[in-house]
């Protein structure tokens, strides 16, 4: 088993998941023979080398940072569930 | 008119010759989905009343004369790629009701052509996939065996098209996703070059490794459309400003000369016997027609899985983030904000695409970063050396496209490791950015198709179309039974 109950936990923090118990035992099994299979990986030992890439944007590619029209606010607000001509949330402030 | 695995090209002269109208084509394919896609759950949403649209505006075009390639002719569509107007939902419950307000560029480019879209086609959840069983919406079969999955992510584009409930179908490929389930269900499907088509408007998984491409019933047919939605988009930074040429060009020039490498890595026990003789034969074909083969090495296949899934899980975990059920999208519940995203994100998202949100997070976490996510990198170095060397001596490389032909639903449920592992032929010419094409070289016994894959050099698709075309030529394809 590659992974404890801890680093699932702190996984499911940063990827704004969670599991009940039952979940939590299933995933965790699953996760620890996935990242077996990445471990495979430690074998290789070629370090990267960010010089070599080349696929980088060159910034003559990129747009003129020009305002453009957008999307009619009522067009994206469509697709939001909760709405009252702007998106609703919970309290952030307690 | 028999529609049974009707080419674009066929389609097209009875179109302008005016043996049949684009409406009354459009309503043909409608009535065979009607009729047949029960069996097969290849498409998620139908666009019934706007194919018929489409249809009209496209006669118009046909009946002043000024048709072009795909004017009139009908396509499904991978329900990743966003269509205004139209439901897109990555086969999600997280966008289970996500109506687009924009066209991805591929879209814009067939609009231009005067395209008719018949449908939204299912697919693994955002992509996240090789079986198209991790929909939440159609768990698409395969058409020769019922019980058998189409393959994935574009599953139910090539079950639309194997099943003729389409001539062609647009995918999106980021680890095999086109050429798998081509090669499952025996149809065409070519993954271009990274960079070749916009990636506007696709709903991102692997940013550096998401390419659109066509499923058709043959590499002419991916041809034609290739060209026509190809090239440089403003916006989409990574989209190449490489000069786009006439993918059907060199399509009917005959091989000899070209010199076609198999590496043996690709050949290995962990490939079926079927396969490897199926794809065998194939390269015997081709040799027969003048190719010359040479025998190379890949020595980094060997770690092309944890590469790819590192790398792609770590910018799905990061490209998936922007799901919180606020500004669209499904909306859980909670009493506060933070509640509220944990809530829609648990609910909206299924196991697949948390387990690879969770795997991405642990490769780029403190402390896990330079083990996982910079050693798939170097990786990825040394993966585009082997091809570049492999490339020095030969014009395209050939391997089979799947380790098995398609399996039976269920096979591989509950085992990621399975699951993975089962792309270890198609994740490479991603990593690479390179083009890949699948097309059927064989069947099993039971009457399965087996696919082949010819890679290409970066931006030669034109080699690869011309290698496929070649055996296509003297292969007799057989039409599933529905």
């Amino acid at each position: 088993m590659a992974v404890d109950m801890k680093t699932i936990e702190h996984l499911c923090g940063l990827s704004k998941l969670s599991y009940d118990e039952k979940g939590m035992e299933k995933v965790m099994g699953e996760m620890g023979d996935i990242i077996d299979l990445m471990d495979e990986i430690k074998d290789f030992d070629l370090e990267y080398d960010d010089t070599k890439d080349g696929n980088e944007i060159r910034f003559s590619d990129t747009r003129q940072d020009v305002a453009e029209g957008s999307f009619a606010p009522e067009k994206l607000l469509a697709n939001a569930e909760n709405t009252d001509g702007c998106y609703v949330v919970p309290k952030v402030v307690e | 008119m028999d529609l049974t695995r009707a080419k674009i090209r066929d389609l097209r002269c009875a179109l302008d010759e005016k043996k049949i109208s684009a409406a009354e084509l459009c309503g043909e394919y409608l009535k065979r989905i009607e009729e047949q896609d029960k069996k097969l759950l290849s498409y998620i949403t139908v666009t019934k009343e706007k194919a018929l649209f489409d249809a009209e505006k496209a006669q118009k075009l046909i009946d002043s004369g000024k048709s072009l390639p795909l004017t009139g002719i009908p396509l499904a569509v991978k329900d990743n790629i966003c269509i205004d107007g139209v439901k897109t939902t990555c086969a999600s419950k997280m966008l289970e009701n996500f109506v687009p307000p924009y066209n991805a560029t591929v879209i814009e480019k067939l609009n231009a052509e005067g395209y008719v879209l018949l449908g939204k086609a299912s697919m693994d959840e955002f992509a996240m996939g090789g079986s198209t069983q991790t929909s939440a919406f159609a768990k698409t079969k395969n058409p020769y065996d019922t019980e058998r999955v189409p393959g994935g992510s574009s599953g139910g584009s090539a079950a639309a098209v194997a099943a003729s409930l389409a001539p062609a179908a647009l995918g999106s490929d980021t680890g095999g996703s086109i050429r798998q389930p081509a090669s499952f269900c025996g149809v065409t499907g070519i993954k271009p070059t990274y960079g070749r088509t916009s990636r506007y408007g696709l709903v991102a998984f692997a940013s550096s490794l998401d390419q659109i491409g066509p499923i058709a019933n043959d590499a002419h047919d991916c041809a034609i459309i290739l060209n026509a939605i190809c090239g440089h988009d403003r916006h989409d930074a990574t989209s190449s400003k490489t000069a786009v040429p006439d993918f059907t060009e060199k399509l009917g020039l005959p091989v000899k000369g070209m010199k076609i490498a198999l590496p043996k890595e690709f050949y290995s026990d962990a490939i079926d016997g079927d396969v490897k003789q199926s794809v065998l034969q194939a390269a015997k074909e081709l040799e027969k027609q003048g190719a010359i083969l040479t025998e190379c090495s890949m020595p980094g296949l060997k770690y092309a899985i944890p590469a790819y899934y590192l790398i792609a899980c770590a910018e799905a975990a990061s490209n998936l983030s922007r799901f919180d059920g606020i500004k669209y999208g499904f909306r859980g519940e909670g009493r506060t904000y933070g509640e509220l995203i944990v809530d829609s994100r648990n609910k909206g998202f299924g196991e697949e695409v948390k387990r690879r949100i969770l795997l991405g997070n642990y490769a780029l976490s403190s402390g896990y970063y330079d083990a996982y996510y910079k050693k798939a990198l170097a990786l990825k170095q040394e993966i585009i050396k082997e091809y570049n060397e492999i490339f020095d001596a030969c014009d395209v490389i050939l391997t089979p496209t799947a380790p098995t032909p398609a399996y039976k639903i269920g096979a591989q449920d509950n085992d990621p490791v399975k699951m993975y592992t089962a792309d270890i032929c198609t994740v490479t010419v991603n990593i690479a950015g390179l083009p890949g094409i699948s097309t059927t070289c064989g069947y099993t016994e039971n009457g399965l198709p087996i696919g082949m894959s010819v890679i290409g050099k970066r931006f030669d698709e034109q080699t690869v179309l011309q290698c496929a075309d070649a055996f296509e030529q003297v292969f007799s394809p057989a039409a599933p039974k529905l």
